[in-house]
């Protein structure tokens, strides 16, 4: 044993002798440098018989020291995003890339749907003529549903102004832009539709898309049909509000969201926002209407705000063509009828809070207005984009647009006419079972949908009939189905054959990928009070039988 | 609202755009509430400020060093923290971003959401220095240097880059 330990003891006698050696060596060292004696009285100092401490110390500066070698990351914005590639994968990728011509020569779908646009020599009107036939067609695809469009007293209304004012009015109406007529004009919609207050805005598309965000922000709560047309869709996107949706033209199911939202809110405590109900008088998409009162008695239930888009049925509805408010005679902006005390303005007054409408549709001018209350539309003089960064609309279709509400107001026989006119094509029209018509009876603008084969349409009655679709998707629970490419050319073909019979009609056009749903291939048949019965007649039994010809044919 | 943060203190969670819009509200302007981190003296403020607290907390009757450092420590930690860690959102200007940084603390909006920037070094640096630098000088009972470790590293707990 003893034998053992000398041996080990000599094999290790060497690797003893060699640690003492260099730790000798690099005690020296470290004392030779300056400074080292600081060191040494600091760690001593720190150490306070705990080695604990020291361990803690050291850990804390190597956490630091590592720190400050990390070499910094990308910011948030690109870097889920970013692939990296290699110099030679760069270098690739630029020399295969050919630019793309700055003009695309156009696919045979798009050339076969340019081709198809009829060009009007002339003016716009009732009764234009085509520019390669030369025939007089019946126009049924402008919203002229006065009729006022080319009407001689407007005319020379516009011609005088013209001479007096020059064309256009030269700047944003905030700054230089706002011309007397302009304020002329606010005050006649005021008048005519009985509110406080109207802005104009120059034009009608980007109206409601700028009363939305000048409203409701982030934060705000938004319940929207899921009907609404597109310029809605992008008002909402714009104001980056929290959005709900509500199934189309169902009160019921909006009553169902607003419960909802009611109670999410109660259970998280969250602090009270600004609460809106966007939706559309008559539904730019497939013409149906709001159920008003009903929607106003909702809105004072649950304390909402409502935005009415009346772009189609300002001028085509009610008596006098004031819109859906004179149909169900609900008072628009402060209710004149109420008691109202001075000193507070109370918002139960009111009925519809923003009410939006096209002068473009109704009055055959251009632009849309948005009226309201006194401090509804002061605040959009500020705080509207459209507003703000637009140039305000020419005098002398301001003057068109006042002389039109003049016309209306003494003429209501224009309403009555239009609304005859309607009866009669939609009786014609809606015997057909080849097609169905998803719009109102009274609106003048209605949508003509290919009917799908019966076995296409499974509803399964029990299952999901009666679930609520996710507020949060604009998709519904069971959204229809329908082969989009196909309803368009069939659609396409009818509207030839009316073409070839003397009357113009056109399909909906709509930016196929651009909405946030795809709305269904429809005929958009727009009636105006300047034809005659025997012309409507006319019309719609060309339409018919071009619907016949080429839908009869499929079955 | 979509994104909660969660009220808790130790939490590391990634709180970052959440979508396409929220990136372009965010990059519209630049962020003045976050940018004055890179800025002159902005680095030499945090050292300036403590050495003033320390004069200010030593002139109190009655200090000794022992409290006085952890009061340093613990006193800039805390103020930090309220500052970088707790008040979300922007207090001035907020319109020109449409509220896309409600939700973001002044640590998070630094660099735009990059880690290990200058600046987030500089302010990880600068409490484990006076960390060490405190417990140097006294002789802290185990009492009081609990008290120091806990609020450095509930500190540095925000601070680590998010997952």
């Amino acid at each position: 044993m003893s034998s053992a330990m000398a041996s080990t003891s000599a094999n290790l006698e060497p690797l003893f002798s060699f640690l003492a050696q260099s730790y000798t060596t690099i005690e020296n060292g470290f004392n030779r440098v300056p400074g080292s004696a600081v060191i040494a009285r600091y760690v001593r100092s720190s150490h306070q018989n705990d080695p604990g401490r020291t361990l803690l110390e050291l850990v804390l500066a190597v956490f630091a020291i590592w720190t400050l070698l990390q070499s910094r990351t990308r910011a948030d914005k690109g870097d889920r995003h970013f692939i990296q590639f290699s110099e030679k994968e760069v270098d690739e990728l630029v020399n295969e890339w050919t630019p793309e011509p700055l003009a695309e020569p156009l696919s045979p779908q798009e050339q076969a749907e340019l081709d198809s646009i009829p060009v009007i020599a002339g003016a716009q009107g009732p009764r234009p003529r085509l520019a390669n036939t030369g025939k007089t067609v019946l126009n049924f695809t402008g919203t002229n549903f006065t009729g006022l469009a080319g009407n001689d007293d407007i005319k020379n209304k516009a011609i005088e102004t013209l001479r007096k004012y020059g064309l256009g009015s030269c700047g944003p109406p905030g700054f230089y832009g706002t011309v007397d007529v302009h304020m002329d004009l606010e005050r006649d919609l005021a008048d005519f539709l009985g509110t406080e207050s109207t802005i104009l805005y120059s034009q009608g598309f980007s109206t409601v898309s700028s009363v939305i965000p000048a409203f409701a922000k982030r934060g705000d709560i938004v319940v929207a049909d899921r009907g609404v047309n597109f310029a809605i869709q992008k008002g909402i996107q714009i104001s980056r509000s929290t959005v709900r949706w509500f199934d189309h033209n169902d009160l019921k199911s909006l009553e169902d969201v607003l419960e909802g939202i009611a109670k999410e809110r109660k259970k998280k405590k969250a602090p009270l926002t600004k609460m809106f109900i966007v939706t559309e008088g008559i539904f730019e998409k497939d013409g149906q209407m709001v159920d008003l009162p009903k929607l106003i008695e909702l809105k004072y239930k649950y304390k909402y705000r409502l935005i009415l888009d009346e772009s189609i049925s300002f001028g085509s509805v009610g008596r006098t063509g004031r819109g859906l408010t004179e149909l169900f005679n609900v008072p628009v902006g402060v209710d004149r009828s109420a008691k109202q005390s001075p000193s507070h303005w109370e918002p139960q007054a009111s009925q519809v809070d923003m009410l939006i409408g096209s002068v473009a549709n109704g009055l055959a001018s251009c632009g849309g207005f948005c009226a309201g209350s006194k401090y509804v539309v002061y605040h959009q003089r500020i705080n509207s984009s459209a507003f703000v960064f637009s140039a305000s609309m020419p005098p002398l279709l301001s003057v068109s647009a006042s002389e039109g509400i003049n016309i209306l107001r003494n003429t209501p026989s224009i309403l009555s006419t239009l609304q005859e006119n309607v009866r009669t094509m939609r009786s014609v029209l809606d015997r057909l079972d080849c097609i169905t018509i998803p719009s109102h009876p009274a609106s003048a603008m209605f949508h003509i949908h290919v009917r799908s084969a019966p076995n296409a349409t499974l509803h399964l009655p029990g299952a999901s009939a009666g679930k609520p679709s996710n507020p949060n998707s604009i998709v519904p629970r069971d959204p229809q189905q329908f082969d989009i490419e196909l309803e368009e050319r069939l659609l396409q073909e009818v509207v030839e054959e009316a073409l070839s019979q003397g009357v113009l009609i056109t399909r909906a056009r709509r930016l196929r990928a651009q909405e946030m749903v795809e709305a269904r291939p429809s005929i958009r048949v727009a009636v105006s009070a300047a034809f005659s019965k025997k012309e409507c007649e006319k019309a719609a039994n060309v339409i018919k039988a071009a619907l016949v010809k080429v839908l009869g044919k499929r079955r | 609202k979509a994104r909660g943060r969660s009220a808790s203190i130790v939490k590391v969670e990634n709180v970052g755009p959440s979508s396409q819009e929220e990136v372009l509200d965010q990059s519209a302007y630049a962020n003045v509430n976050a940018e004055w981190v890179n800025r002159k003296g902005a680095w030499l403020i945090h050292p300036v400020l403590i050495v003033a607290g320390k004069i200010l907390i030593d002139t109190l009757p009655g200090m000794t060093q022992q409290v006085s450092w952890t009061l340093t420590n613990t006193l800039y930690i805390a103020f930090s923290y309220l500052v970088f860690h707790y008040a979300t959102g922007i207090p001035f200007d907020n319109e020109l971003h449409g509220g896309a940084y409600d939700d973001l603390t002044l640590w998070e909006q630094i660099d735009e959401g990059a880690q290990y920037t200058p600046a987030k070094k500089w302010l990880i640096t600068v409490p484990i220095v006076l960390f060490l630098l405190s417990t140097h000088f006294t002789h802290y009972n185990p009492i009081l240097f609990a008290i120091n470790l806990t609020a450095l590293i509930l500190g540095l707990l925000p601070k680590l880059p998010q997952v």
